[in-house]
């Protein structure tokens, strides 16, 4: 029987001779501890299944489990929504990445989880804070060869045009100097970083054979390589072309040749070769425009806060009461159009 | 050529004299600023063509930038000014659209829409020019930038301490708009000083919009004004800013990169998501948004002494990350 089961507490006291439980804690008999430990282990089998998929070393594995105990356990996150918890796994994993500098874009964490970048984005800059976490920023060099990684131009295929085809180190090499140069030249600074690998890509790809390339669109490229083609990457491409043309017409041997966008693709080797060079003499302090500072607009500081308020000014603002009775019939009248049933 | 060092060298060779430079018409009579200039990115505008032929004296200004000096532009660009000071307030007053900024759950954040670009426009988030007693070329280290930052925002509320009927005002009051599907408060406005308030039918008030601590307690006033006229009881009590927001521009651009690094227990910098640097200031509690192109939002502050407090910290801070191109 139950009585011989159960310890009896105070209740013997109470009522004596009656069969009775003894105190049960709140978080037994809500099973509150076990909610956390299922979240728990929801969330560790997330982590393990996300390191599988993205093959991580086992390292990443233990340190993100380690992050998601502690998120669980911190009050900020008791009472966070359930898809948000689903979410955490993800955010632990992502953290870790980026602490090792494993270049994993919150893009990539976003499609795995099925999530919508807003709340998974709302739940890693909880995650940061609560646990101050201090996360590094995306390797954009590593982030390159991650990229690159998945651009379908290496090896020939029967939908690829025959010089299409490029050698994978090549373009890897080429598109990291690029980058470097976007990131010296301000274009990467506050900038979504996989549109400027995108557009790097591209460039680099077309200079390696500028002859049977140049006519190849960024959207024909990326549709080949079987890669998304993100918007920003048109206007990247756009900068990275002025910052090149302003370099070529540092070359005494290229300004005879009055290079456009096109052409100058052509000579993206040397350009990049004399890179150091070029920078220092084609973006000099004299040429950035020059920010004229001008006074703002004189707020009226006279203000006080207590200037006495006309009637009149206010008035302004009510409704007299024949303008009131036209707009309860308008009210009404759309109120009737909306219930009233329609004839066909 | 890099603009710090030929500045350094300047400040080098200045030291070692008695006199107090080889261009002293250039430095000392017409500058009694801060010897970088904060409000000037193109300082080698100044001292660059001097410095490539040090010994001799320029006798032709007609190169040298003199926009920085006061009297001299202001009154010609006062027509500019007022057009300019207009357009800025429209941008900062309408709604953000930038997706990205839904992360900053603050509603009194304003993101700027072309925050990012390298060259700003000029945006009317320039400071006064405040005179600064003339002072020897030392590296400042404890001198202000020189830069105030202007009030954009004024977050108040108040309590009118009746039970207000949401419909009735909304029926009677021209400035008023009502879907309490959408939103369970009236959303009223005013023309002067230009605000929106939120009115409750617990009877407490939001008012947001106002340049200043004051406009924003004579907008509330206001306010509370036209529910009186509608017949409630209208009190005015507690009024109390709760949020101010402030911007500036420090005129030259900065390396995120290199600041989240440095200062990561404070910054977060996610380019995927917002194109600013989110830095948590922990005295004064301000959080501020820097941006690539030099400007800077400042939100959090209950008083306006934090804004200009967590400017002043955090401008050395920036400096350290301008860079030449």
């Amino acid at each position: 029987s139950l009585r011989d089961t159960v310890p009896r507490g105070d209740c013997e006291t109470v009522c004596p001779n009656t069969p009775c439980f003894s105190e049960v804690a709140y978080s037994q008999s809500t099973g509150q501890k076990e909610q956390l430990s299922r979240c728990l282990q929801r969330g560790i089998r997330r982590v393990q299944d996300l390191c599988k998929v993205l093959q991580l070393p086992t390292v990443f594995e233990e340190t993100a489990v380690s992050y998601v105990q502690r998120a669980l356990q911190h009050p900020s996150f008791h009472l966070v929504s359930l898809e948000k918890k689903e979410l955490l796994g993800g955010c632990c994993v992502f953290v870790t990445c980026r602490q090792h500098n494993w270049p994993l874009t919150m893009g990539t964490i976003c499609s795995l989880l099925y999530a919508k970048q807003e709340l998974f984005a709302s739940v890693y800059l909880s995650l940061q804070k609560e646990l101050e976490l201090s996360v590094p920023a995306l390797s954009l060099a590593d982030l390159v060869k991650t990229h690159l990684n998945s651009f379908r131009l290496f090896q020939h295929a029967a939908d690829i045009p025959a010089p299409f085809v490029e050698n994978k180190e090549k373009v890897v090499a080429r598109t990291m100097q690029i980058v470097e140069l976007a990131s010296e030249t301000w274009l990467v600074t506050g900038r979504h970083p996989v549109p400027i690998v995108t557009a790097a890509a591209f460039l680099s790809w077309q200079s390696l054979q500028p002859a049977t390339r140049l006519a190849c669109t960024l959207a024909r490229f990326c549709k080949l390589a079987r890669v998304d083609l993100p918007p920003p990457a048109h206007l990247r491409l756009k900068e990275l072309l002025e910052i090149l043309l302003r370099m070529a017409s540092q070359l005494a041997w290229l300004r005879v040749f009055n290079l456009d966008k096109k052409t100058v693709v052509k000579h993206i080797g040397d350009l990049l070769q004399h890179r150091i060079f070029l920078l220092k003499s084609a973006f000099c302090p004299e040429d950035e425009e020059e920010q004229q500072c001008r006074r703002p607009f004189a707020s009226d500081s006279a203000v006080t806060g207590e200037e006495p308020i006309s009637d009149g000014e206010i008035e302004q603002y009510l409704r007299g009461p024949e303008e009131i009775r036209a707009f309860r019939k308008a009210q009404a009248r759309e109120v009737a159009g909306t219930e009233r049933p329609r004839p066909w | 050529m890099d603009g710090s060092s030929l500045l350094e060298q300047y400040l080098e060779r200045c030291d070692g004299q008695d006199d107090i430079s080889t261009s002293p018409q250039l430095f000392t009579p017409m500058s009694p600023y801060d010897v970088d200039f904060p409000i000037q990115t193109t300082e080698d505008v100044l001292f660059g063509s001097q410095f490539n032929q040090p010994k001799e004296l320029p006798t032709d200004f007609s190169s040298v930038d003199l926009s920085f000096l006061p009297d001299i532009t202001q009154e010609n660009k006062a027509q500019n000014l007022f057009e300019d000071g207009h357009e800025m307030q429209k941008e900062l007053d309408g709604s953000t659209s930038n997706e990205d900024s839904s992360i900053l759950t603050d509603e009194s954040i304003l993101a700027y829409p072309d925050a990012t670009q390298a060259t700003p426009e000029a945006s009317g988030g320039c400071p006064p020019l405040t005179p600064i007693a003339p002072m020897t070329p030392v590296t400042p280290a404890s001198e202000s930038s020189g830069i105030v930052p202007q009030l954009q925002n004024i977050v108040s509320t108040v309590n009118l301490a009746c039970k207000l009927d949401l419909k009735n005002i909304a029926l009677r009051a021209r400035n008023a708009e009502y879907n309490p599907k959408r939103f369970a408060a009236v959303i009223m406005r005013i023309r002067e000083p230009r605000t929106t308030a939120l009115i409750f039918s617990s009877g407490k008030m939001v008012c947001t919009g106002a340049k200043s601590e004051e406009q924003s307690r004579l907008a509330a006033r206001k306010y509370a004004r036209v529910v009186q006229k509608l017949g409630f009881p209208a009190k005015f009590l507690d009024f109390k800013i709760q949020n101010m927001v402030g911007s500036c521009d420090v005129m030259f651009p900065i390396r995120l990169e290199g600041l989240v690094l440095t200062h990561q227990q404070f910054s977060s910098y996610e380019p995927e998501l917002f194109p600013g640097l989110i830095y948590r200031m922990v005295k004064p509690r301000i959080v501020l948004l820097i941006f690539v192109s030099g400007k800077v939002v400042l939100t959090g502050a209950k008083e306006r002494s934090e804004i200009y407090e967590a400017f002043e910290s955090i401008y050395p801070i920036l400096k350290g990350f301008k860079k030449a191109s």
